[in-house]
């Protein structure tokens, strides 16, 4: 479903991405790995059109979209979820939902609702300040934000960071019925090693600006060494 | 008692005229981050729409529907041409708005001459309030800018256009990752602004000499008003304008207008030093 071709990218006077090559296949969750300020986050923020593409081909569900802008990229079906959630956190839950629908065509009459059902605790929540929820909420806030605007692709950047462990846990587990109800595909970049191997089937390392392996979440479980090799500091 | 009667009327009439000036102000600013120095200039553009309109044989209500729609318009080219091709780059913004007000005002002086121009007071009767003889035309004024506040604040608090238009001023980037068309919705705030100003020029028109410095004698108060009143929160201007323009019409009753004018930079310089980011900032949280 999604494909990335020799993916150059980054900042003014620093190029992050030297070239990625990626595969997501359509259905289920795929992660990505790596040590901190590899280029995992500019990889994220270049696939949804915030970071302006250099060179290389990122093409989802057969067609193009490098280079258009991060709203067209939202409205083919790409969600993004980013590392410290980014919610409106003078906007009330309800609001920061209908938010995720007024850009969608045919959206801004939509109702939230949908939301509520994986996320119950924000139904309760809806008519209160989304900066005064906690840390846990605020990532399940963000997350539905991005999945009521029904999209096909869902990229998360580092949804366990700063989130007690047990909640950490239940968010997992309501992605991984989301993702199987309605054939949703995840992109998922995380430190946690434990939730990257209870969730995702499939793992890309990257490294430099490169992805340098892949590997079935299996195989990592029962080889502890390959994450060894390209997480430890 | 009715002189303070009328006094509270003569300064809810400035004070309204100027939360209209300084209402497109801060949703340009706060939307996009553009001081827009030509803002008075839309007001000017807006009265001139009337005086051109009355030298065509039309008259004045037709001016006074015309003149948002014109205004609106050329802020919709303004920004096309001139304002997203800088809004990134905050001073040249400046720059580039207050180039563009030099401009629209000389090109008013080669189309309608230096002098200035009256426009018929549609409303010329008066009515008795406390004994005291009141315009009627002004009382019209304050109805029409509670209208347009109340309009606009609909606009923004109750509508998608509204909900989207305040997620990209709290955060640009992520309102565009949900899909929301952020250049679309510059344009549409853009022009929405520039018809607030034209609509401003042209019903305060009958009451003020139509010439080409008319705009500036809106737009410092605005400014201050914002100042005062704080950029983060539509009810910024509408305090702003409330302290400014009711410290203004006082201070002239019981002085001067340059007494007046000391006072209020005075009372501006005191309200920004204690609450730095204006009365909403401290009332509204943010």
């Amino acid at each position: 479903m999604l494909t990335v071709q020799g993916l150059e990218a980054g900042y003014r006077g620093s190029r992050v991405l030297n070239g990625i090559d990626l595969e997501v296949a359509e259905g289920g969750i795929a992660a990505l790995l790596g040590r901190n300020g590899m280029g995992k986050t500019t990889l994220m923020r270049a696939l949804m059109g915030l970071v302006p593409v250099a060179a290389g081909r990122i093409v989802f569900q057969g067609r193009d979209i490098a280079g258009l802008r991060p709203y067209a990229i939202s409205n083919l079906g790409i969600a993004y979820v980013p590392q410290g959630r980014e919610i409106f956190a003078d906007f009330t839950v309800e609001e920061n939902l209908k938010l995720g629908l007024v850009g969608k065509p045919g959206g801004a009459g939509t109702d939230p609702a949908s939301a509520y059902r994986h996320f119950p605790i924000l139904a309760e929540r809806r008519g209160q300040k989304a900066g005064t929820l906690s840390g846990g909420q605020q990532q399940q806030l963000a997350i539905a934000r991005a999945l009521v605007g029904r999209p096909r692709l869902l990229l998360l950047d580092e949804p366990s960071e700063g989130i007690q462990p047990s909640i950490v846990l239940q968010i997992a587990e309501i992605l991984r019925r989301v993702a199987a109800e309605d054939g949703l595909t995840v992109l998922l970049v995380e430190q946690n090693v434990e939730i990257v191997l209870s969730l995702a089937a499939d793992c890309a390392f990257i490294e430099k600006g490169r992805v340098v392996a892949r590997h079935a979440a299996a195989e990592l479980a029962r080889d502890r060494d390959i994450l060894h090799r390209y997480l430890a500091v | 008692m009715e002189q303070l009667f009328i006094l509270t009327l003569d300064a809810s009439n400035f004070i309204l005229a100027i939360v209209l000036v300084a209402m497109g102000l801060v949703i340009i600013f706060g939307l996009m981050n553009v001081i827009n120095m030509a803002h008075g200039e839309l007001f000017l553009l807006g009265a001139y729409t009337v005086v051109l309109v009355e030298r065509a044989g039309g008259h004045f209500w037709f001016g006074l529907l015309l003149a948002p729609l014109v205004v609106g318009l050329v802020g919709l080219v303004v920004e096309e041409l001139v304002v997203r091709h800088v809004y990134h780059r905050f001073l040249d913004t400046i720059l580039a708005t207050w180039g563009l007000s030099i401009a629209i005002k000389q090109a008013v002086v080669i189309a309608f001459g230096p002098a200035s121009h009256t426009v018929t007071n549609p409303i010329a009767t008066s009515i008795e309030i406390f004994g005291t003889p009141y315009p009627v035309y002004r009382l019209f004024i304050m109805a029409v800018a509670l209208l347009v506040i109340a309009v606009t604040f609909w606009l923004f608090f109750r509508t998608a256009f509204g909900l989207a238009a305040r997620g990209v001023i709290a955060n640009r980037d992520m309102a565009a990752c949900l899909g929301i068309n952020t250049r679309r919705l510059d344009r549409a705030t853009f022009a929405y602004g520039a018809a607030l100003a034209g609509l401003a020029g042209a019903v305060m028109a009958p009451i003020m000499s139509v010439d080409p410095q008319m705009g500036l004698g809106f737009l410092i108060p605005a400014f201050l008003a914002i100042l005062v009143g704080g950029a983060g929160h539509l009810a910024g201007p509408l305090l702003g304008a409330a302290a400014i323009g009711g410290t203004d019409t006082l201070a002239a009753n019981l002085w001067s207008p340059v007494v007046a004018q000391i006072v209020v930079f005075t009372m501006a310089i005191v309200v920004i030093r204690l609450f730095p980011r204006g009365l909403a900032g401290r009332w509204f949280g943010r």
